[in-house]
């Protein structure tokens, strides 16, 4: 599996990315024959002496939803985390390997942290609206960037948000409080917010935990209608969920990366004896 | 049992949360009522036409006209007590008996040269005016009323002569006339009390009803007027009517102190003189003297106040603290939140922070007035060079500083950490995320902090005591440089007034007054910065 080396971008056309070729329809079949977009080798990460996940190698195509799955504690959000080194907020951790989001060593000293992070979006578990009004949470990430114009911003904020599946609940008061909506409205903001800064990938770290089923069939919906334009992890405690949404599943359990592969054939065929008790429920 | 023991537990519990409270909120009434109370009657008064004359000349405020009238109305009842008490003087205060009468005769003398005299009549005239005069001396001066009687006599027999008729010399026979009427009631051999005693009525009369309307004004404010306030007016009265006297005790053993009114009969100064309608007549007719009316004197507040504070008000107090309170908040409240977001985020865990923590913790516990000699040795001496509002400012920020980092960092802390991530996730820098995240949620908390220290800033009195503050100082020039002058504060005013002494006894209401204005002041300032709280913390919650 080759990575790709990262091209310089000039201004995104909404909606789509560039690469160096277009992802083909036969991706099913064959094992990562695309183009990916996130890469792993042998990556671990300590929480002071203790290993979080250990000797994680894995590929992420990019365009697609990919789940990770398994009991708790197994090292799932770590390693989402690690993607866009939002673990650096916990002091004393230590990282081996590599870990690269399109073709860059995240955890190289010459990596840009803003820009990884406008790179590479998160969605958090919980809903974490800013306590400002809707058009400055979704305006926040593109100032952040440089852009000042006002019909810029309208504009965008109007695509994300439609992205979002939120503007037509919204549009009548952008002006109001992101906290006064409901949870699921609230998560929908995050996920616009995140899009706003145009990334490439979005980390979704269990974000329907906190919703209702009707708010999470809409962020499913919603994650269905982003995948292609955006690459899409997510990490559910839900193995329905993670069958309804993602093209391909990982397995972990205790930190160890236990099996990677489609998805349907890891419900219905998982290859090691753990995947196949976690997903029948023996345990977990 | 073990049940019932709990839930038993539980209702000694809720009780004794609600006890407490309520014995909070007693004790706060407790406090506050008293001082609200006594505090008022500095706005809320019977003031009398002193005190709107006092107004009228020191403020320029009231209706002229309405005022001339109400003097003029004083002015009769006033009449009759000064009568009364002239024409006992008169028969007391020889001295000026004696001068008059010195004088008339001068008078007569230049008179009869007026009218150009024969020189034969004239020296004749003259010796027997003499010796009238000579007559009314040895009158004045002897204290037996027999010898006064004969001299009186004597003169009468020139009075009936009638050579002296139509001229000064009239004055004279007047002059005796009256010294006579005075003396029946007089015991001659009390005149030392009796003049002793005089003095202190006349100066009680005069604390009443001011100069009076013949004299020359005085130059000091504070003896212009009489009695502005009907209970000053009263204290004044009571000196007036009553004395401490040495009587025989009932047993009639030994001699005690007791309090005698001057026209009592028995022991009283004054029993069986002239002067003796007096006392019955002030008080009396005090009322229509004083003419007391219910005063809403509300520019206490905003009014200079005489030196000594014996009129006006605290106008200049109450700016001098305002500005030394919000200058103060300014110096502390940029360092204190900076200092706390420097301990919550960047600031290790090793043993300079932690020598840090010790020393801020320890400084929020240091007495006042160690700050004040702290801020006269450093800020006075290296900084600003003078005393003034700036270096009472500084202190005053030195004082509260602790308190703002310790609620600043706890507020920070309390932020929690999914704010910083969403805005870390977005690509936002430490400082960045700080700015726009961090401190906008803890903004209630920081308020906090800035609310406890604004009524400490507000009502202390030792850091500013060595350091900027001064009892008279006048409102500072904002023209010039301000920041180096002196100014009057309501805290430092309350202890000046206190140990003022026999001052501050003659205006208690100025004293309570003070004291109600700080509390007014920082509960006024405590509820603005309350109600910004809380619109703050709606906006966070997303009302």
């Amino acid at each position: 599996m080759e990575l790709t080396p990262i091209r310089k971008r000039a201004a995104l056309q909404p909606g789509k990315i560039r690469l160096n070729s277009p992802p083909s329809a036969a991706a099913e079949e064959t094992p990562c024959t695309q183009k990916t977009i996130i890469g792993a080798r042998d990556f671990t990460f300590y929480y002071g002496s203790k290993a979080g996940v250990e000797n994680i190698t894995m590929d992420i195509e990019v365009g697609s939803v990919t789940a990770i799955i398994g009991p708790s504690g197994c090292g799932k959000s770590t390693f989402l985390r690690s993607i866009n080194r939002m673990n650096d907020l916990i002091p004393q951790t230590r990282t081996e390997g590599l870990l690269s989001v399109g073709g860059q060593d995240v955890y190289d000293k010459s990596t840009n942290l803003v820009n990884l992070r406008q790179q590479v979006g998160m969605v958090f578990q919980r809903p974490n609206p800013f306590a400002k009004s809707i058009y400055d949470n979704i305006t926040y990430g593109p100032k952040l960037q440089g852009i000042r114009s006002k019909a810029k911003l309208n504009a965008l904020v109007e695509k994300c948000l439609k992205d979002a599946a939120l503007w037509d609940e919204v549009k009548d008061d952008l002006h109001k409080s992101a906290l006064a909506l409901s949870g699921g409205q609230q998560q929908r903001i995050c996920i616009a917010r995140t899009l706003a800064t145009k990334p490439r990938v979005v980390l979704m770290d269990e974000p329907c935990s906190a919703l209702d089923p009707l708010a999470t069939a809409r962020i499913e919906d919603l994650i269905e209608e982003l995948k292609g334009t955006y690459t899409i992890v997510i990490v559910t405690h839900n193995m329905q969920q993670a069958a309804r949404v993602s093209k391909r599943t990982a397995f972990f359990c205790l930190g160890k990366l236990i099996e990677y592969g489609q998805t349907d054939k890891l419900f219905t065929n998982p290859q090691e004896k753990s995947t196949e008790d976690y997903i029948t429920g023996r345990f977990g | 049992m073990q049940t019932q023991l709990r839930q038993a537990l539980n209702h000694l519990f809720t009780l004794s949360c609600g006890a407490s409270v309520v014995l909070l909120v007693a004790a706060l009434l407790l406090f506050l009522i008293p001082m609200l109370k006594k505090g008022a009657v500095a706005v809320l008064f019977r003031g009398t036409v002193e005190f709107r004359k006092m107004q009228a000349e020191q403020f320029d405020r009231g209706n002229e006209e309405a005022l001339q009238k109400e003097i003029e109305q004083t002015a009769q009842s006033r009449q009759e007590i000064y009568a009364i008490l002239d024409q006992f003087s008169r028969g007391i205060d020889t001295e000026k008996l004696t001068d008059e009468v010195k004088g008339l005769y001068r008078d007569y003398g230049d008179e009869l040269r007026y009218k150009d005299t024969p020189k034969e009549q004239y020296t004749k005239l003259r010796s027997q005016a003499k010796i009238i005069r000579n007559h009314l001396l040895d009158a004045f001066e002897s204290i037996d009323k027999t010898e006064i009687n004969e001299y009186l006599d004597a003169v009468k027999v020139f009075e009936k002569g009638n050579s002296f008729s139509g001229t000064t010399v009239e004055k004279m026979f007047a002059v005796a006339d009256g010294f006579q009427k005075t003396i029946q009631h007089v015991d001659l051999s009390r005149r030392g009390e009796y003049a002793e005693e005089l003095s202190v009525v006349k100066e009680e009369l005069y604390n009443l009803f001011g100069p009076r309307p013949e004299e020359k004004t005085p130059q000091l404010a504070m003896r212009r007027f009489g009695a502005t306030r009907w209970d000053v007016a009263q204290k004044h009265l009571s000196f007036l009517l009553w004395q401490e006297k040495w009587v025989r005790s009932d047993d009639g053993q030994s001699m005690v102190s007791r309090k005698v009114r001057r026209d009592d009969p028995q022991y009283g100064s004054f029993s069986g003189t002239s002067l003796l309608p007096l006392f019955t007549l002030v008080e009396e007719t005090l009322d229509i003297s004083l003419k007391p009316r219910f005063t809403f004197y509300w520019q206490y507040f905003i009014d200079d106040s005489t030196p000594g504070h014996y009129f006006g008000g605290v106008g200049p107090e109450v700016l001098g603290t305002l500005m030394l309170t919000m200058l103060a908040m300014c110096f502390a409240v940029g360092p204190g939140v900076l200092s706390a977001a420097y301990l919550v985020e960047y600031a290790g865990d090793n043993l300079i922070v932690k020598i840090i923590r010790i020393c801020i913790n320890t400084l929020a516990g240091v007495p006042s007035i160690v700050y004040g000699l702290f801020g006269m040795a450093f800020f006075v001496t290296y900084v600003t060079r003078h005393p003034g509002i700036l270096s009472a400012a500084m202190t005053l920020a030195l004082l509260v500083l602790p308190v703002i980092i310790r609620a600043s960092e706890e507020a920070i802390r309390a932020v929690p950490q999914t704010y910083r991530e969403a805005a870390m996730g977005l690509g936002a820098g430490k400082f960045r995320s700080f700015i726009t995240v961090t401190l906008p949620a803890a903004g209630p908390g920081i308020l906090t902090g800035i609310i406890l220290s604004l009524g400490r800033a507000a009502g202390e009195t030792a850091p500013i005591l060595f350091a900027g503050a001064a009892a008279l100082a006048p409102i500072p020039d904002f023209g010039g440089k301000w920041w180096l002058q002196e100014t009057r504060a309501l805290s430092y005013g309350c202890y000046d007034i206190t140990v003022g002494d026999k001052l501050a006894m003659m205006v208690p209401h100025k004293q309570f007054g003070m004291v109600m204005t700080l509390v007014m002041l920082v509960l006024c300032l405590n509820i603005v910065a309350i109600f910004v709280r809380s619109r703050m913390s709606k906006k966070l919650r997303g009302a």
